[in-house]
């Protein structure tokens, strides 16, 4: 039923089971993927990916350039120039982090570069709280990034591979960001399978270099201007490789699972098929959610959750697929949406897909909390009507109902 | 009434600032006017437009202006590469143009002849005013004088709030070309003739002769591959030019060095020595196909060799 675990004997790499954390899975992943240039700038709570990635250079386990840039800004910035060049790159941030590199966004996008981002999530300040919610990734959706959410360490590690396939793929050429729970990934020890021959992630994964570079034998100037006749065209070429990217994030995803023997869907089902009140969630509480759902089975209520693996490109078809039959849709959002048409941003977006009013459920801010009792008093006052949709609900806030 | 005009001019001879002031002027006579000048790399001598609507209505549909009744030519040269906007206006409308040429010259350059035109010599009109090459002021008083709009009274209180400086200066030169631009009527009028072109929305910053193309074929990631500047002749953007006098010349080679558009060349010049004998000697000579005119060879010439005279 969920498309996680494949058995062992389908994968045809070895593998090894090791103990890591969301962040120490995620380092590996980019060292094993054979990055060629790392800017990063420590920031709370992805601080030891970075930590971990400049070991691994120092010590030469990866032959890779490792800048240690002044700000995110700086961060951002040293790996469009790298990626330009044509070299495999990788940045990682969080929060404040995030909004530090902002005006550099964008630029990967339009400049076409395959760089890959991890994002240990955390919320925004003020008040400053370094824990975890999706404020900051949420804040990426309109830039054209290909944006994964995971929920763990396993699936983060796995994600960072996936993404360098598809984002260096010639159909793509777009950055992509992998992100994970704050802490509730990021420094939880895990157990992960990691191929025992490290080079079976770059068979999988192999650099392209076939995005548009600076190149002496074929010279180019790149990120000149675009005058009105043209910059719509440039952009719209983006926002079609986003599009296309759909099929090539499953078709490298269903590959990983052949090669590795784990592969995630672009979205996770679980208990979908009869159901009558569904669960949308992403993160690292999707397993909480799950156990919601076999509770209120016990009880007699058919209910079903779907995770969210892929914001970016919005996989919408598929979502109206998995949940048309369902009666009730309630979403999870893990970051709050100020004054929009619902309070969560994954809230807005499925309703817009699915065409029909949801539940909207706002959870976790600033880390706050929450554990599988709390999701089940809201999934059970939503199935009896005490809820109505199109309204903010929140679990864990006080004084508010 | 609703009159759409067009002002063709390069960067730095105040095209926006015209229409500034126009738009100005009409609204202190009681006119709604909205000046939208289309926004770009501010280059000094880049073709640049500016659009002026002024009505005796209200103003909200900001629509581009693409068969204008009025354009107005800063440069006489910019008429071939923006003949598109000369083709574009209404029959019957007004083609106003500064240019050193005589008005017949200056109606073959046109060769329109169902449209006004009319004809001052700007530049002359500014650098005896103004000191400056900027033919603004007195493109706004031709203007004033075919279209009865705005009033010379206005037009100086607009220089008031828009320039806020030498206003004498340029209301005097403003008054000259009232009193001397050239109108010639058309030979003949067919109103209800469509104008021959429009200008294109999409052609904002287009003054050559690109290709558009869909998105499918711009190159990925606005990547822009290796080209030449041979096409790009910069010949056009000239007001003056330089002239040597070889005789002066000592062949230092400073004009050369600062020449900022490559535009001075060395070239064999054959000369007559003191018996009589001809016999070739280097020489300094400018490539007018790209000098743009900015006179730094004048300029560093420690002899004086260069000078820079009016091409009209
Ligand atoms: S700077 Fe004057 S003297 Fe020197 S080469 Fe040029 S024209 Fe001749
Ligand atoms: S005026 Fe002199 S310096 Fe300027 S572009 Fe022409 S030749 Fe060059």
């Amino acid at each position: 039923m969920t498309a996680q675990l494949v058995a062992p004997k389908e994968r045809k790499v070895a593998q090894k089971r090791i103990a890591l954390t969301g962040n120490h899975a995620v380092a590996l992943a980019v060292k094993m993927a054979r990055v060629e240039v790392i800017a990063a700038y420590p920031i709370t709570p992805q601080t030891p990916v970075v930590e971990r990635l400049a070991e691994y250079v120092n010590n030469g386990e990866l032959d890779a350039e490792y800048i240690p840039v002044e700000s995110e800004h700086s961060a951002m910035s040293a790996v469009i120039g790298a990626s330009a060049m044509g070299a495999r790159t990788f940045t990682e941030t969080s929060s404040q982090g995030l909004y530090h590199m902002y005006e550099n966004l964008p630029i990967a996008v339009g400049l076409r570069l395959p760089v890959v981002m991890g994002m240990a999530v955390r919320t925004i300040s003020a008040p400053i709280n370094v824990w975890g919610d999706y404020s900051d990734v949420m804040a990426m959706r309109e830039l054209g990034w290909i944006i994964y959410v995971t929920q763990s360490a396993q699936e983060a590690f796995d994600t960072v591979i996936q993404a360098y396939r598809v984002a260096e793929d010639s159909r793509v050429h777009l950055p992509a960001v992998v992100a994970y729970d704050g802490f509730w990934t990021s420094h939880v020890l895990q157990p992960l399978d990691v191929p025992e021959d490290e080079e079976e992630v770059v068979r999988y994964a192999p650099i392209t270099r076939s995005w548009v570079k600076l190149d002496v034998d074929n010279p180019a100037q790149l990120g000149a201007v675009g005058t009105p006749e043209w910059y719509w065209e440039i952009r719209w070429q983006a926002v079609e490789a986003l599009r296309t990217s759909l099929k090539v994030i499953q078709e490298a995803d269903e590959e990983y699972g052949k090669v590795f023997g784990r592969s995630y869907g672009i979205l996770t089902p679980y208990r979908l098929e009869d159901a009558e009140l569904a669960i949308v969630a992403y993160g690292s509480i999707f397993g909480i959610v799950k156990k919601v759902v076999d509770r209120l089975r016990r009880e007699g209520v058919r209910s079903g959750a779907l995770k969210l693996r892929v914001l970016r490109p919005w996989p919408g078809d598929m979502i109206k697929k998995l949940l048309e039959h369902v009666d009730k849709v309630a979403v999870i959002d893990r970051a709050i949406n100020h004054g929009g048409p619902l309070y969560g941003p994954m809230a807005v977006e499925i309703a817009a897909t699915i065409q029909k009013p949801v539940y909207n459920v706002l959870a976790t801010i600033g880390m706050r909390a929450i554990d599988s009792d709390m999701i089940y008093d809201a999934a059970v006052k939503i199935h009896r009507g005490l809820w109505a949709p199109n309204t903010p609900y929140t679990v864990g806030l006080r004084g508010y109902e | 009434m609703r009159v759409e005009t067009v002002w063709l001019g390069r960067g730095g001879q105040g095209i926006v600032t015209a229409t500034y002031i126009v738009a100005n002027a009409s609204i202190i006579d009681g006119f709604y006017a909205i000046a939208n000048p289309e926004f770009g790399a501010e280059r000094r001598g880049a073709p640049v437009k500016a659009f002026l609507t002024i009505s005796k209505e209200p103003i909200e549909d900001q629509e581009p202006v693409k068969t204008p009744d009025v354009v107005v030519v800063f440069d006489d040269k910019l008429i071939d590469s923006m003949r598109f906007a000369i083709d574009a206006v209404k029959p019957g409308g007004y083609v106003i143009i500064n240019t050193g040429k005589s008005p017949e010259e200056a109606k073959k350059l046109v060769g329109r002849d169902d449209v006004y035109l009319v004809v001052l010599d700007a530049i002359d009109i500014a650098r005896r005013h103004v000191k400056l090459d900027v033919p603004n002021g007195p493109l706004a008083g031709a203007f004033s004088k075919v279209m009865g709009f705005p009033t010379l009274e206005s037009i100086k209180q607009a220089f008031e709030t828009q320039l806020g400086k030498a206003v004498e200066q340029n209301f005097a030169a403003t008054k000259e070309a009232y009193e001397k631009a050239v109108v010639i009527p058309p030979a003949r009028v067919d109103a209800s003739a469509k104008p021959k072109g429009i200008i294109s929305t999409t052609s904002a910053f287009l003054t050559g002769p690109y290709e558009i193309v869909g998105w499918r074929e711009v190159n990925k990631a606005g990547a822009v591959f290796p080209g030449t500047s041979l096409l790009y002749t910069t010949g056009g953007w000239r007001i003056d030019k330089p002239v040597i006098d070889h005789s002066k010349c000592i062949m230092c080679r400073k004009c050369w060095l600062y020449c900022p558009d490559d535009a001075i060349v060395e070239a064999w010049r054959e000369v007559e020595g003191p018996r009589g004998r001809r016999f070739r000697m280097k020489a300094i000579d400018f490539d007018y196909q790209y000098c743009k005119g900015c006179g730094v060879c004048a300029e560093v010439c420690p002899t004086g060799a260069i000078q820079m005279v009016r091409e009209l």
